[in-house]
């Protein structure tokens, strides 16, 4: 059943995106215990340094085609 | 006093406000807030072309309805027809609801366009779309104009399994008219137990082929697209960039990565999931607006640690 409510959670996210309605969980991280029956919503936030989407980040589409995740999804750290 | 319909209509005008179709422009372009625009025609009419940002309410249900669209009653009120007639009844009805600042526009709909100005033609439903999505017609943040933006939509989902057989079933419930699946897996009976898009007879089918079959029969409105396929580092910016909306529901730290870097790149929002035992969890990694997946987790955790 866990799946069913995590999955309709999403979908719902995803009709709100769509619609531009609400507050869809960007910085938010939403938990849910299955068997406590408890929902969290966790703040989370963005990384100044971040190697994909900080400032200093060069993350361009060649470096995703060479990269071979599989093996490891390490970016160069930015300003190296 | 029985009265002729000359008399009537004269004695209302004189207790009703009117603009020109000039001062509506400028309320619309000009306002600190979006006026309210009511279209009291009838449905023919409307379709044919509205006043942009305008609601419809057909004059009949008018006093029916208003009070669902505009709840505070000193808010300007803005009434048009075609020609300023229907339009005057429209606004004393309103007056004896209460409503301060009903106005009518002198000319209606025909002084909008002879004045030259955008007018927008809604989307034509057949009668069986009308039915199918009845229910969000009604609700305010849906509506017409909603349900017209999800059936454009396109939404990418990573997986046709436990989290993408829930999502993908209510999507295509809901009308979004295109969905891309990515499953490079044949249906299993073990699958069975949670993977709700799927199905007995369809067992050993690409899970691709049988999600289809499924969302095809709940909503011929919905064009699905399957790519059987792993999603790979050479496939994943072609993919990503022809979707609006990304759902993840692939739980291996290779893709999440893929699909992040690929996501950041195209500026395009993920939906993601997980689960671990009986716990969930959900976020929506928005680049730019929000942290993404690396913000979070710069690199992944020693294989040892890592749940699988």
């Amino acid at each position: 059943m866990l799946p069913g409510v995590i999955g309709v959670l999403q979908a719902t996210e995803v009709i709100k995106l769509i619609l531009g309605q609400g507050d869809p969980l960007v910085g938010r991280l939403l938990t849910f215990d299955a068997l406590e029956s408890t929902f969290r919503t966790l703040k989370v936030g963005r990384d100044p340094e971040c190697p994909a989407c900080g400032a200093e980040a060069k993350l361009d589409a060649s470096q995703v085609r060479d990269m071979d995740y599989q093996v490891s999804c390490e970016l160069p750290i930015a300003g190296d | 006093m029985p009265r002729k319909y000359d008399q009537l209509f004269e004695t209302v005008r004189q207790n009703v406000d009117e603009v020109d179709v000039q001062a509506l422009k400028s309320a619309i372009d000009n306002g600190d807030s979006k006026p309210f625009v009511i279209d009291v025609r009838e449905r023919d009419e409307w379709e044919q072309g509205h006043v942009p940002g305008a609601r419809f309410i057909p004059r009949g249900f008018l006093e029916m309805r208003i009070e669902e669209q505009v709840p505070e009653k000193d808010q300007p009120v803005y009434l048009y027809c075609a020609g300023g007639v229907r339009s005057i009844f429209a606004a004393q009805a309103l007056q004896q609801l209460g409503y301060e600042n009903a106005i009518s526009i002198s000319g209606g709909f025909g002084a909008w366009k002879d004045a030259g100005y955008p007018f927008d033609i809604p989307r034509q439903w057949t009668p069986d779309q009308r039915q199918r999505y009845s229910r969000h017609f009604l609700i305010p943040e849906v509506g017409e104009h909603g349900q017209g933006k999800l059936l454009d939509a396109k939404v990418l989902m990573i997986g046709a399994g436990g989290l993408g057989s829930p999502a993908a079933l209510y999507l295509a419930a809901a009308g979004v008219g295109k969905l891309g699946i990515v499953d490079s897996d044949e249906v299993d009976l073990s699958n069975l137990q949670r993977q709700i898009v799927h199905s007995t007879s369809r067992v050993g089918e690409p899970k691709t082929e049988s999600a289809r079959t499924f969302v095809n029969d709940l909503n011929p409105d919905v064009e699905v697209v399957g790519i059987h396929e792993r999603l790979n580092a050479s496939n994943v910016l072609d993919l990503v960039a022809d979707y609006d909306v990304v759902v993840n529901g692939a739980d291996n730290f290779a893709t999440r990565y893929l699909l992040n870097d690929a996501c950041v790149i195209l500026g395009k929002p993920i939906v993601d999931g997980s689960i671990f035992r009986f716990e969930g969890q959900v976020t929506v990694y928005k680049p730019h607006e929000g942290p993404c997946y690396r913000c979070m987790f710069p690199e992944p955790p020693p294989a040892d640690l890592a749940p699988t």
